[in-house]
């Protein structure tokens, strides 16, 4: 992590509390606390988990018990382009899997892990629910259909496109400001 | 009680219901053309939100006037985006449209809204019966169908209560605030109606159990934890007509007593999360739910839980731990929830299905619903029929239909020439069905008898070319994964089940894994502590018992007769077809696995393979060269020259992936 | 109330509610166990090896669910009680580091016990899993803890929860890969009080004190 990115963390727990004052104190209030920790971090830091068991009275080794419990909870930072590929049923029929190992294969990472520049993390999921479209791939919320291993490529040559454009644009509008 | 014909709920209902229908008539009954599309996770995931923007650009462009309307889904899946478009100053009924990409939305503006030209190739089918164009009635996808469940959807705005409202929404609690909670109880038993959640336990025993407790503080939990990996009409019918579901979430809570309500919605589906939300704040806001509902003294507190993605919490037990704030482990049942729930008060849970069951119940008598469907399960069934069929989507049809029905005459049957092999019901707790059962009727008895169950809907039809083995080893892989690891037989016994089918599907299976596997299976469902493992051997022990020759041939021939089973397969390309110079093949490899042979034709390097069959779609049919085995030892070895020509360029330069 | 119950044609006068387990086991007559503690509440019934069968269900049950009510008759060595028996066992042993020898545990350890008592081997052999890393786990002060050892019977977590102080102790993850977690930090500041329940209670040597 880069100093940048542990200073905005820094300032993100300071302001932790003030989000969990609408938040009472029983213990039901757990799972959704977790939930808003999350969205705030975008993932749930050790520090972060810590006053949550204040919060709520509860020994820490509970909370970390509870999340580590529920898919939807991660404990690492995902990248900054999730890449989510559906493996539900018509996708794996499809060939899902070959989706997912060729993602794994072009990025060097294995499914539940991130980049070591946090550009990009995989993540397999159980049906997006467009299985006329299977095999699926989602780039961060845009949905791929009928994917194939030959559309990769593409698809890492649009992010990179995009990317520029977004740059060129930033560049283009920062004399103005 | 008092009360005048002017406050009784009917009465009251009625005035919000007039309110509601001059304010749509203000908005939608012009002489304007309308444009219905459809907006839930699958449309929008097949590009319904471009398409939108689309029109509305195009209108703009042509300065038309014209009413966007956004439905939900109707469950054409294979026709996302569906647009509907309501043009009657063309002359032409309502016509439906399917894949209506940006630009069919474009030309359609231009030709059929400014023109009148509806474009005949590009029309599915007329809504209604008309002499003009064929009517989408006419298909079996459409008249097999009998809608109760999801009847309204694909025709309300689910982010508008007044659509539900003018639908007739809402009459069937109005009805029921006039009721006792025993009289609605007796109706909801009288019709027969069982849970939509898998096991089909009655729903009026479960409510008279609920109701007959005189514990305080009793709760209704509306369970959308849809967990299969296959299966979605959950998701559907909240984000497409979340009406539904809380009108019955109220007639349930009136018949017991219950003055809290939750929603359990997998915080996987933000839309409905979000649809839930807001259609519960606007019916709050109307006196529909909340406090003193339509005038009574009847109040229920309706909340949202989100669901942090388990499978397991779709099990009663678990899904009350996990809103306690507790891993979602499922706990013994008796006491059952009725009894003592969600912090340990009597609590009703029922599934989102069954929830929206109840109004058309109350609505039209427990006789009408008794007469859908066959004796023992009465009603309807949802299936998300996915996989080698040719209109896959949701299908609601009276239960007793046979599988053959379902499947060839509402889907249209496995696509192309390939044959019918096997249907897997019931997702991960369901089994895998030969041939020889589709005339079985569907319906919850007969489906549990022939070792599959109703599950969670989800219906996987398999082609010749696919492989129970294979499908058998994906669900145990996703039930392993999902097992909440409190009993031993779920949490070991389902590891073990799997790394055998996975031996078996790497062909590195065992004579006796199959004896192994039998065993295991029986223990596991016999021993296991919640519905989970009790139903997580189903996909295998159903799969041994009906395609115990696809076994065989796994475990003796290293030979998946599907093909599917990568390990035990091998592409390889007919030199007596290929054709000197098409790098197609080569170029669509994402492993480099595909070589020029000296004599310029193509080989494949079976050590770097992957199979993913890019090559196979990428050669041009007219050569059709590139062949696909199984054992993998049939295809022919073709040596990779040692210095080829393009190996000798790249050596020339530095490898450009070198770090 | 005293309610009499016969389980193996025996007739016991055994407390009404009790947990059959209990009544059994207050009277002589073993029923495997490894999750059962005395006096919870809402017993976990995860282990499932205590089952038995009661006369009017059509299947064994798990005993430490069952409350007893006057005239209820068991059996505790049938067939089929044994079969679920003999194969919870063998799942637990597969993923059990066998090593008998090297372990504090050894003779006085309830795996060897139910395995003796049942007839299952210790090392089911067509039942081959994988061991978890790192085979120690040092970062409490006090113990050591040896996840392969561990069965997840939870009885060290239910000790803690009995203990006084804070609970330190529960488990973490999810299905197979489910394990022991425990608050580092707790003992650092303090939190634990090394009382040692959670040692003492391990009935497979999961948890072993620190030489020193």
């Amino acid at each position: 992590m880069n100093p940048a990115e542990s200073d905005t963390e820094a300032q993100l727990l300071k302001s932790l509390p003030e989000h969990l004052a609408p938040f009472g104190t029983e213990r039901s209030n757990l799972i959704p606390i977790l939930q808003m920790v999350q969205k705030h971090f975008s993932y749930l830091p050790a520090a972060a988990m810590e006053i949550v068991a204040r919060h709520l009275d509860i020994p820490l080794a509970e909370v970390y018990g509870v999340a580590t419990f529920y898919n939807q909870f991660r404990f690492t930072p995902p990248g900054r382009h999730p890449i989510k590929v559906c493996l539900g049923t018509a996708c794996h029929v499809k060939g899902g899997d070959i989706i997912l190992e060729n993602f794994e294969r072009k990025l060097g990472i294995r499914d539940g892990e991130t980049t070591a520049d946090r550009e990009f993390s995989i993540e397999r999921v159980a049906c997006v629910g467009c299985c006329a479209l299977a095999p699926v791939a989602l780039v961060g919320e845009t949905v791929h259909g009928n994917m194939a291993p030959s559309k990769i490529e593409g698809l890492f040559t649009r992010i990179q496109v995009e990317k520029e454009m977004a740059q060129r644009k930033k560049r283009e509008n920062e004399p103005d400001a | 009680m008092n009360q005048t014909p002017e406050n009784t709920p009917e009465s009251r209902l009625a005035a919000i219901r007039r309110r509601a229908e001059d304010q749509r008539r203000a908005r939608m009954d012009t002489d304007a053309p309308k444009i219905h599309i459809g907006l839930a996770t699958c449309g929008i995931a097949s590009g319904a939100l471009d398409t939108k923007q689309a029109f509305e650009q195009a209108l703009a462009e042509q300065g038309i006037e014209a009413l966007i309307h956004t439905v939900g889904c109707a469950g054409h899946c294979y026709a996302e985006p569906v647009v509907i478009i309501d043009h009657p100053q063309s002359g032409f009924p309502p016509i439906f449209y399917h894949q209506v990409t940006a630009g069919k939305a474009k030309m359609l503006v231009k030709l059929f809204l400014a023109g009148g030209d509806p474009r005949l190739e590009h029309v599915y089918g007329a809504t209604v019966e008309n002499d003009l164009i064929p009517s989408v009635m006419e298909f079996p996808r459409f008249n097999r169908e009998k809608r109760v469940v999801m009847e309204k959807c694909g025709r309300v705005d689910p982010e508008d209560i007044d659509d539900y409202l003018a639908e007739g929404g809402y009459g069937a609690l109005a009805r029921a605030l006039a009721m006792t909670p025993e009289e609605i109880v007796a109706a909801i038993e009288a019709s027969g109606l069982r849970g939509r959640g898998g096991a089909g336990f009655p729903t009026g025993r479960k409510w008279r159990l609920a109701a007959a407790a005189t514990a305080e503080g009793k709760v209704v939990i509306c369970n959308a934890d849809e967990g299969d990996p296959g299966a979605y009409m959950d998701r559907t019918l909240l984000e497409s007509n979340p009406h539904q579901m809380l009108e019955g979430l109220a007639i349930c809570a009136r018949a017991v007593g219950a003055r809290q309500a939750v929603v359990y919605v997998r915080a996987e589906y933000p839309l409905a999360v979000r649809i839930v939300t807001r259609a519960i704040a606007q019916a709050e806001a109307l006196g529909l739910l909340g406090q003193g509902i339509l005038g009574t003294d009847m109040n229920l507190d309706i909340e949202v839980f989100q669901g942090s993605g388990a499978f397991v919490c779709g099990e009663e037990t678990a899904l009350i731990r996990s809103i306690e704030g507790y891993r979602g482990m499922p706990v013994h049942r008796p006491p059952y929830p009725a009894q003592k729930g969600l912090h340990g008060r009597p609590t009703v849970i029922n599934n989102v299905k069954t929830l929206a069951s109840v109004p058309p119940i109350i609505e039209k008598g427990p006789d009408w619903y008794a007469a859908i469907g066959t004796e023992k399960s009465s009603g309807t069934a949802i299936f998300s029929v996915v996989g080698d069929v040719v209109h896959p989507g949701l299908v609601e049809i009276p239960m007793g239909v046979t599988l053959r029905e379902l499947i060839f005459d509402i889907c249209g049957g496995v696509p192309g020439r390939k044959g019918f092999k096997a249907v897997q019901i019931g997702g991960p707790s369901g089994g895998c069905l030969s041939e020889a059962f589709l005339d079985t009727p569907i319906d919850f008895d007969s489906l549990t008898e022939a070792g599959a169950m109703m599950g969670s809907g989800g219906m996987v039809v398999m082609s010749q070319d696919s492989c129970p083995v294979d499908v058998a080893r994906f669900f145990l892989d996703f039930t392993q994964k999902e097992s909440c690891g409190k009993c031993t037989f779920c949490r070991i016994g389902t590891w073990h089940l799997l790394e055998i089918l996975e031996r078996i599907t790497v062909g590195e299976g065992r004579e006796e894994d199959v004896e192994l596997l039998q065993q295991l299976g029986e223990d596991i469902k016999d021993g296991s502590l919640c519905g989970l493992g009790k139903t997580a051997p189903n996909p295998v022990l159903t799969s041994l018992k009906y395609f115990a020759d696809e076994y065989a041939a796994h475990i003796r021939e290293k030979r998946c007769p599907g093909m599917m089973c990568r390990a035990l397969t091998a592409y390889y390309i007919d030199l007596e077809k290929c054709a000197r110079g098409c790098d197609a093949c080569v170029g669509c490899c994402p492993t480099d696995a595909v070589f020029t042979t000296s004599t310029r034709k193509k080989g494949i390097d079976q050590a770097l393979c992957v199979k993913c069959g890019e090559c196979m779609v990428a050669c041009p049919p007219e050569y059709d060269a590139v062949r696909k085995v199984s054992p993998a030892s049939l295809a022919p070895i073709i040596e990779r020259p040692v210095k080829p020509v393009a190996e000798a360029e790249a050596s020339a330069t530095p490898a450009k992936d070198a770090p | 109330m005293m309610v009499e119950i016969t389980v193996d044609g025996r007739v016991l006068t055994v407390q009404a509610g009790q947990s059959l387990l209990e009544a059994c086991l207050a009277n002589d007559i073993y029923v495997p166990n490894l999750c059962h503690l005395p006096g919870m509440a809402d017993p976990p019934a995860s282990c499932r090896l205590c089952f038995v069968e009661v006369d009017g269900m059509p299947q064994p049950v798990t005993s430490c669910t069952v409350a007893v009510t006057g005239g209820l008759v068991a059996r505790t060595d049938t067939p089929a009680v044994r079969r679920l028996q003999r194969s919870a066992l063998r799942l637990l042993l597969s993923v059990h580091e066998v090593d008998c020898k090297n372990c504090p545990a050894n003779k006085r350890c309830e795996l060897q016990r139910l395995a003796r008592f049942l007839k299952v081997g210790l090392k089911p052999k067509d039942l081959p899993a994988p061991r978890k890393t790192p085979a120690v786990d040092d970062t409490h002060p006090c113990f050591s803890f040896y996840p392969n050892r561990c069965v997840l019977c939870g009885k060290c977590v239910e000790a803690c929860r009995r203990a006084p102080g804070e609970t330190v102790m529960a488990f973490s993850r999810r299905g197979f890969e489910t394990i022991l977690y425990f608050d580092v930090n707790a003992a650092e500041a303090g939190r634990c009080e090394n009382c040692q329940a959670c040692v003492e209670i391990c009935p497979v040597g999961a948890l072993v004190m620190k030489a020193d």
